[in-house]
């Protein structure tokens, strides 16, 4: 920098002092980050879930264990592409995930360990994985959000196969690119089979349902009237009801019990096998699925809680019967590519 | 320097190599064809729009006796800082039925009832978001033109309007290609925007087949990336030959003859202001109220004893600060980065500086979330600099071979603006290297490299998938504090950063471009 004239105009003087702050910046930050992997007692979190949502969670962890957590949030899809990259080299030791799709991913590629019994058993059969690894802390169930002032509650369906009734033509709200709506139809259509789960979604197109990109767009469009119904995760209407109070008019409504409609998406929480705190991963997990962390979850963020002896917020509708870990999927990678394929051949996604 | 900004490139080669699917053969089915047609369609049509607007707008605001011209050069390229997905949200949301604008217009008496989704929605969207691409290099390339030329022709007797079509419009045409190409690239990598309007785009496909189909995922980025260098290519034949007829304009300018000099508008000043305050109303303005409208409602609902904002100081003063500066050293670093590669690509044309050229810039129409992956995997494989992976360096690295792009197209344009005269005088007066370079050459070049170096840092401001992956671990901006509580569905609290975030970068466009390339004058 000395090599700067002094009689270099004053705009120049100041970068040349700004690059020297940021190579210090740089410097300082890329050490500290350096030191802090080191600390036996702490763990780093990639949290699929926003910080919003889990923060509390983890606060309370640290505040009870003493451990660190070092948490980097993100897209759980991103996060797992990441995991990926990172191989055995990531510094991640549990990955929490939206559904349980980027778990099977990960477990795909062998980069996942085994959760210890105790945490597993803290759920039913149903919300953890055959192998052991990954295991559910909190569900979103699959609804219909409908406008308050246009659909009287009485007509409302039974069934997801009612809405290719004329009397929804035009109505409904498809998510067709979500990965919520993608892990609903890929459960749908191992139930019923690909023939009818494809004769419903051509009939859903036929009868002019319209595609929205995500949940939380529909539940806006349903509550300013600009589609009447929607297929959706129930959270989203809990949370705009919680910011609008009544001048949101739009509400959920759960298929019948046992309908195909109806279906838990689960939270995962899974352990990496690189991990070398395996113990104290597996402490985090106990910690989420702890009756104090469930019911904040429950009475706080309106999830379901997954953890056995913990009941749901009361303001909740019934919990959904079905739920994505309830049916062994062989080849998760194959079988939503399957789900991809047909939902691009609908045509759906072109409405 | 060129091989840093192809690792994205390289990265993406690599996993289609090792892959099983083949981009040529993916471009036989419908599959791809489909989306890369409406890419295409929506990129022209986005980059056509935005040249007519971004350059009306920077003449206007340059050029005229606009009222307020300080004020406007400040808000007009501002709406850039928006996230796509925010901005396309709240302006979507403020328009529809129930939303802030659409009823205030209802009061006014006016029905806005569109129904903003697809091409036309996408197109419009994105036009109002990208048109600064163009205004801040053609705005920057006004202000430091010699104006001898529009004098004489006017003192020669040729309406504005003749003088802005035959000497204005020649001289700022490389600089008009220059944003429009931005503006093609951006568009073709954007996700947000495109995906709230419900059109599906290649960059949509890419990313909704990134975890399950990674092999056609990454057939499609290179894909991407092919039609980008294809692009690229073009534009700079195209520019070349355009340079050569700006050239006999510009290369016989005074330069020091800086007055200033404005059109009277006259009775056009009424059309004048009502475009560009038209304009920043619909693309900052409306969004911003909608944002407002949010905030507010969340802010009431809390003082009236009801859901408290999820909200401290601490969601809001760190990530602010981190904004600020990683957004400043990331501009610095960025116009230090380019500007080498400018000057070997207008100084010394050959195959080579084509080259260079053609990564460098295609290198912004990488969704940021490929190039992150691409450091990660580039670092982690380079041995001693796998202890770097998580650092501000690799950070601050991915963003500049992100964005490096909008540096280097302008830092051109400002090479090719100093006049081979007074190097040479400068030069026979016994100046070196260095200190030509500081008392001649960076001077002329401020207000181009200012406008460069502004791009890249209101695109910093609001980068998500690479400030994500491939920051230090607990690393919080705006961008990333705005994501999180959208995702939640924390709309007031969303909206409350969202209005941080606009209200930092506007003082910092101020401070950094707009008082920068003032300083001059």
């Amino acid at each position: 920098m000395r090599d700067l004239p002094n009689n270099a105009p004053r705009p120049f003087r100041h970068l040349a002092r700004a690059a020297a702050v940021a190579l210090v910046l740089l410097g300082v930050t890329a050490t500290a980050t350096a030191c802090a992997g080191d600390d036996p007692d702490s763990l780093t979190v990639y949290s699929g879930r926003s910080e919003k949502l889990v923060g509390p969670i983890f606060e309370a962890f640290t505040a009870e264990t003493g451990i660190a957590l070092e948490v980097r949030y993100g897209s759980s899809n991103d996060l797992a592409l990441l995991l990926a990259e990172e191989g055995d080299k990531s510094p991640a030791d549990v990955f929490l995930s939206r559904s349980p799709g980027p778990a099977g991913f990960l477990d795909d590629l062998g980069m996942l360990a085994t959760i210890e019994d105790e945490v597993l058993e803290r759920v039913a059969d149903t919300d953890r994985s055959p192998d052991g690894t990954w295991v559910g802390f909190a569900g979103r169930g699959r609804v219909l959000v409908y406008n308050v002032d246009e659909v009287d509650p009485a007509d409302l369906p039974d069934s997801v196969f009612d809405l290719t009734g004329p009397e929804y033509a035009g109505r409904v709200a498809v998510p067709g690119s979500n990965s919520s709506f993608q892990d609903w139809f890929t459960l749908f259509r191992l139930r019923n089979g690909d023939d009818v789960a494809i004769e419903w979604l051509d009939a859903m197109v036929a009868n002019g349902s319209r595609f929205y990109p995500k949940n939380g767009a529909i539940v806006e469009a349903v509550g300013r009237n600009e589609i009447q119904f929607g297929l959706v995760n129930h959270y989203y209407n809990f949370q705009k009801v919680a910011a609008n109070g009544d001048a949101q008019r739009s509400a959920n409504h759960g298929f019948a019990a046992g309908d195909d409609g109806g279906l838990m998406i689960i939270a995962t929480a899974t352990v990496l096998d690189s991990s070398d705190e395996q113990d104290a991963a597996n402490r985090l997990l106990a910690h989420l699925l702890s009756d104090e962390q469930q019911a904040y979850l429950t009475g706080k963020v309106y999830e379901y809680p997954l953890a056995l002896g913990v009941a749901p917020a009361a303001v909740l509708p019934p919990v959904p019967a079905d739920r994505v870990g309830a049916v062994d999927i062989d080849d998760v990678a194959a079988e939503f590519t399957r789900t991809i394929e047909i939902i691009e051949a609908s045509g759906i996604l072109d409405q | 320097m060129a091989a840093a900004f192809a690792l994205p490139g390289g990265y993406v080669t690599w996993r289609v190599i090792g892959g099983t699917e083949s981009p040529l053969a993916l471009l036989a089915s419908h599959r791809t064809l489909a989306p890369l047609w409406r890419t295409v369609q929506l990129a022209v049509l986005v980059s056509a729009s935005t040249a007519v607007l971004g350059t009306a707008l920077a003449w206007i605001t340059t050029r005229t006796d606009l009222a307020g011209r300080r004020f406007w050069r400040i808000v007009v390229p501002l709406p850039l800082v928006y996230p796509s997905f925010v901005g396309a949200a709240a302006f979507i949301s403020g328009l529809s039925p129930g939303g802030i604008v659409h009823d205030l217009a209802g009061d006014l008496g006016f029905d806005l009832a569109i129904r903003l989704h697809g091409l036309t929605g996408a197109w419009l969207v994105l036009t109002l978001f990208t048109y600064p691409y163009v205004y801040l290099p053609v705005a920057a390339r006004l202000a430091s033109l010699p104006t001898a030329f529009e004098e004489n022709a006017r003192l020669l007797g040729d309406r504005p309007a003749r003088v802005f079509t035959r000497v204005v419009l020649p001289q700022v045409g490389s600089s008009i290609a220059a944003g429009s190409l931005l503006v093609f690239l951006y568009t073709v990598s954007d996700f947000g925007a495109v995906h709230l309007m419900r059109f599906e785009t290649l960059t949509q496909t890419i990313f909704r087949t990134r975890l399950f189909d990674r092999d056609r995922s990454f057939a499609l980025a290179l894909l991407l990336l092919l039609l980008a260098l294809l692009v690229v290519a073009a534009e700079r034949t195209i520019a070349r030959a355009g340079a050569r007829r700006g050239a006999l304009l510009a290369g016989d300018g005074t330069v020091g003859d800086r007055r200033a000099l404005t059109v009277g508008l006259g009775r056009w000043s009424v059309p004048a202001t009502g475009l560009v305050a038209g304009v920043v109303g619909l693309a900052l303005v409306a969004p911003a109220v909608s944002l407002a409208d949010w905030g507010l409602f969340g802010w009431i609902r809390s003082r009236r004893g009801g859901a408290s904002l999820r909200l401290d100081w601490g969601d809001v003063l760190g990530p602010t600060w981190n904004t600020v500066w990683i957004a400043a050293v990331t501009a610095v670093v960025a116009v230090a980065v380019v500007l080498p590669v400018a000057y070997l690509t207008t100084r010394h044309r050959n195959r080579l500086g084509g080259v260079v050229n053609a990564v460098v810039v295609a290198g912004f129409a990488i969704p940021g979330l490929v190039v992150a992956l691409s450091l990660v995997f580039w670092t982690l494989h380079a041995s001693p600099f796998d202890a770097l992976v998580g650092s501000m360096p690799v950070l601050v690295f991915a963003y500049v071979v992100h964005f490096g792009a909008q540096a280097v197209r302008t830092a051109q344009v400002a090479v090719d603006t100093i006049p081979r005269r007074m190097e040479d005088a400068a030069r026979l007066l016994g100046a070196g290297r260095v200190r030509r370079l500081a008392t001649v050459e960076l001077p002329l070049m401020l207000p181009g490299l200012a406008a460069g170096g502004g791009l890249v840092m209101l695109s910093t401001m609001k980068e998500l998938p690479a400030t994500l992956l491939a920051s230090p671990i607990g690393f919080r901006t705006l961008a990333t504090q705005v994501w999180d509580t959208y995702e939640a569905l924390f709309l007031p609290e969303m909206a409350i950063l969202a209005l941080v975030l606009l209200g930092i970068s506007a003082v910092m466009t101020w401070l950094l471009v707009v008082r920068r390339s003032d300083h001059l004058r």
